[in-house]
């Protein structure tokens, strides 16, 4: 077998790394682990093949989930046909912390709850509430560069972001008390 | 520093400032508000906490072995191409 490039190697050592990142922001993307696969596969290959445009020491993992959503939005999505932006602005649930921070001041129903209903409930979000907070809250990249992958302004990033979170906390409340993780407020309109 | 800020001006930086995205000065003024004000310092643990948590379970799931592999082989594939 050749011995890889120097190119090849840098390529390795730059993008390898990130192939957990990859791999768990697809699978919140296409909520299929066989889909998932195809999609770093693909975005991994379309990397090696325009790894000349990337900038030495510039942010790979960034520049790596790019690719992996822009791949998705344009060979996977449209398999699917999600509904896009569907009454965002009607999505407004109350803030949890209010509801329950006589009970749970410090939110620790949060970590009772195990990871597969945690992931579900980020499943369920709509798609562009799911990506912000997928790639913020979940990958850690910042607003800029969720920015820039998405090509949104960096107001609507923060906006969309603080709606997932609320949409989640809500979602995430409700099973805690359908399960009986956390009472029911006895006060409330139930 | 600034004034001092509000707990509506509190609120409305916490996203911000749990994501580190504020400027230095503007985190400062946040800061001395959490110190003084037991409500919204609450409120930021609690978002805190939801998104520790929300990192910790994204963390724990990582690229199946059979598809690092798989790829590693692709890429092989395409660099002895060249």
């Amino acid at each position: 077998m050749a011995e890889p490039s120097t190119a090849g190697r840098a390529f390795d050592a730059e993008a390898l790394p990130h192939l957990d990142a990859l791999y768990r922001t697809a699978l919140r993307l296409t909520g299929d682990p066989a889909q998932a696969e195809d999609l770093v596969q693909d975005t991994m290959l379309k990397a090696y093949r325009s790894w000349r445009q990337y900038r030495p020491g510039t942010n790979a993992k960034g520049w790596l989930l790019t690719i992996l959503r822009n791949t998705f939005i344009n060979d996977y999505r449209r398999r699917k046909l999600e509904p896009v932006a569907t009454d965002l602005e009607l999505v407004e649930p109350h803030a949890i912390y209010r509801a329950i921070e006589d009970v749970d001041p410090e939110g620790a129903f949060f970590s009772k709850i195990v990871d597969e209903k945690v992931l579900e409930a980020v499943d369920a979000l709509p798609p562009d509430f799911r990506e912000v907070l997928v790639l913020s809250d979940m990958e850690g990249l910042s607003y800029g560069e969720i920015a820039e992958a998405l090509e949104i302004p960096v107001g609507t990033v923060k906006s969309r972001l603080f709606r997932a979170r609320r949409l989640l906390q809500a979602s995430l409340y409700a099973y805690a008390v359908e399960t009986g993780i956390i009472p029911p407020r006895e006060d409330h309109d139930g | 520093m600034g004034e001092p800020i509000d707990c509506r001006e509190a609120a409305a930086r916490l996203q911000d400032y749990l994501k580190q995205e504020l400027t230095p000065e503007l985190e400062a003024e946040m800061r001395a508000h959490l110190e003084r004000c037991r409500p919204c310092f609450g409120h930021a643990r609690f978002e805190a906490n939801f998104l520790h948590m929300l990192e910790t379970r994204a963390r724990r799931c990582g690229c199946p072995g059979t598809l690092r592999e798989r790829i590693a082989s692709i890429l092989r594939t395409e660099m002895e191409r060249g």
